[in-house]
């Protein structure tokens, strides 16, 4: 009963926070070489990670951080999970005691608050990015190799994905727009109450039609969505309504500029596009970025964090390029994580509109590793450095045994130690 | 169109965080500080302060003579600490990992109004380690939001906490929870509590502890 009605908040209210109780738990029956995870203590991830896990047969140990009950990706981007929190959980979870190897698995949605090299020197544990989604975590667990596979690197936006943020972007425009819609309707009766429903059903179309709306991400697309609604507006207001042709126009005006409100703000409800003011009107991509080739060394961390595909190997150079420069979308995942700070880029804070990660730094620049504690920096080292020779820096040299799984005995696999 | 609006209204910095703390506490915190330093550092004395955020107890404790380290987890909150607090020494660390510094170090720990911003585990640790680095005698001193003592107080802190906790966190990106049963923890810990005082309706307190 409860989880249902916390199910219903979460299709509206994601854009707050909703924490749970830090801490350890276990996932069915972990034993001292099981593997540990880490994820934020957002109600809903939580849950989702321990039904998850206990589907797939997984027996871990599972770290839930202090995020502010934000989740993964806006924690990381907001500060509110770093390096720091990752320390800290360690450390206060006592799971040291429980496990004899110090092996530790992230969520890859965290690079872009998470230092690989400062959670390795600060804590002595050796840090990896699993999959981005926790449903490709047997996967990765089973093929027991410490690179996750491309595919589950990157985020996908699914039908219902889309759909669940469309009524979140809608709930939350309603909410923004209700105090302003209110005021007009002393001059305009009853434009607030026709509005509002509109702007919900606009928002959830908006959203779950991103990929099949012609038109660049933003107000483009809004724009196309709101000629096929006004199309399908006049189509029916004639049929049923017969509305007079100043109040007809009028309405197919308004349904459109709504609609380009809409598909302004749809791209901060994604976890592909940015909101950059610019980006979204113009369809021009402001985002920058580059590889500088001498200083890069090779670690794959730039690729292994990125969401979105941005990097291709020259395997030729043994260096990494940018390739797919639409694609990024200035998260600063590879920026925060590499060692050489060899990737420039000319983004600036936040992503998205909510303040969770808007706040970074403000308008101030995302190149410095503002939020984040002191990292080891790693030398350059010549071109020589590759995988297969001695000079290489690679974080992730090494394989792991795959780990047989199982599927739980009974359902109620989770004990709290 | 939300997004400039909020990405103008809520850009974090230092000075506005600062503003922000003094408008939550109608200007009390900045008098406890000087308490702080006044009273219950002395000269001389080895200070630990845990969460320095803009380093302005630093500096009076500095002013007064006391060695002063500040530890933070915000990067631009210790620039400007630097600045402000230029004989204190500053480092990025988390409070859990306090326990890194030395058995038996300083004479005072202070902390004000960071410890709400932990999470209930890491209070606990906190409190545990803290024992382990003062001075047998050494003593921590805390000023926090704490639940008010009694019924009628807490009822109306009540009805203003979810006000004020959306004000806090438009001002300051931070959701602060009152530290429950700061004290019994304070017991629990080898810790005996020499002074407390409380503020703004019993909802601030200033709570000196001593190492048993």
């Amino acid at each position: 009963m409860w989880n249902f009605l916390k199910d219903v908040w979460h299709l509206f209210g994601r854009l707050f926070p909703f924490p749970t109780k830090p801490g350890l738990r276990r996932i069915g029956d972990p034993d001292r070489s099981s593997p540990v995870l880490v994820t934020c203590n957002y109600e809903l991830t939580v849950r989702k990670v321990i039904q998850t896990l206990v589907r797939d047969g997984v027996d871990a140990w599972l770290l839930v951080a202090p995020t502010k009950g934000i989740n993964v990706w806006c924690a990381a981007g907001g500060g509110h999970f770093t390096t720091d929190t990752v320390v800290s959980i360690l450390k206060t979870s006592g799971i040291d005691n429980h496990v004899d190897h110090r092996r530790l698995i992230l969520p890859q949605l965290s690079a872009r608050g998470v230092n690989f090299w400062g959670v390795k020197e600060h804590t002595g544990w050796k840090p990896r990015f699993g999959p981005a989604d926790i449903k490709d975590l047997a996967a990765y667990l089973r093929a027991g190799k410490s690179r996750t596979e491309r595919e589950h690197r990157r985020v996908k936006f699914v039908v219902k994905d889309r759909f669940v943020m469309g009524t979140n972007l809608g709930f939350n425009t309603v909410l923004l727009l209700i105090l302003p819609l209110l005021i007009s309707s002393i001059w305009l009766t009853g434009l607030w109450w026709k509005t509002l429903p509109l702007l919900f059903v606009l928002s959830v179309a908006s959203s779950v039609g991103v990929f099949w709306l012609p038109g660049k991400v933003g107000v483009q697309k809004g724009v196309s969505l709101g000629v096929l609604a006004a199309a399908i507006f006049v189509v029916l207001s004639q049929t049923f309504w017969q509305l007079p042709p100043w109040p007809l126009l009028g309405w197919t005006g308004w349904i459109v500029v709504l609609s380009a409100y809409v598909g302004y703000d749809m791209p901060s409800w994604s976890p592909l596009w940015r909101q950059d003011p610019k980006e979204l009107v113009l369809g021009v991509k402001q985002t920058q970025i580059e590889i500088i080739q001498e200083k890069c060394i090779n670690c794959h961390l730039c690729d292994i964090v990125c969401p979105s595909d941005v990097f291709r190997h020259d395997p030729e150079a043994k260096k990494y390029e940018v390739a797919n420069l639409d694609a990024c979308q200035a998260c600063g995942a590879c920026i925060e994580n590499c060692p050489t700070e060899a990737i420039v880029s000319n983004f600036r804070g936040g992503t998205c509109a909510c303040p969770t990660c808007a706040i970074i730094d403000g308008v101030g620049a995302l190149k410095r590793k503002t939020q984040k504690r002191e990292v080891p920096t790693v030398e350059p080292v010549p071109a020589a450095a590759n995988c297969d020779t001695e000079a290489c820096q690679c974080a992730l040299e090494d394989r792991e045994p795959g780990i047989e799984l199982q599927t739980p005995e009974n359902e109620n696999g989770i004990r709290f130690p | 169109m939300s997004t400039l609006v909020y990405m103008k209204m809520l850009e974090q910095t230092p000075a506005k965080y600062d503003r922000g703390m003094r408008l939550l506490t109608l200007g009390r915190i900045d008098r406890i500080k000087r308490e702080i330093a006044s009273i219950w550092v002395e000269p001389g004395n080895d200070v630990l302060e845990i969460g320095c955020g803009t380093g302005t107890l630093a500096a009076l404790m500095t002013e007064r003579g006391a060695h002063v380290l500040g530890i933070d987890v915000s990067e631009p909150m210790l620039a400007v600490a630097r600045e402000s607090a230029p004989r204190a020494e500053f480092r990025h660390m988390t409070a859990t990992e306090i326990d890194q510094l030395g058995a038996e170090r300083f004479d005072r720990i202070v902390a004000t109004l960071s410890f709400s911003e932990l999470s209930e585990g890491e209070l606990e640790y906190v409190i545990g380690a803290s024992a382990g680095i003062l001075k047998p005698g050494g003593k921590l001193v805390v000023a926090d939001e704490m639940p008010a003592s009694r019924w009628w107080q807490r009822s109306v802190a009540r009805l203003v906490r979810w006000p004020l906790a959306a004000l806090t966190f438009l001002l300051t990106q931070n959701t602060t929870h009152a530290l429950r049963r700061f004290e019994e923890r304070l017991d629990r810990t080898r810790y005996r509590v020499l002074h407390r005082e409380r503020y703004l309706l019993g909802t601030l307190a200033l709570v000196v502890a001593e190492k048993a």
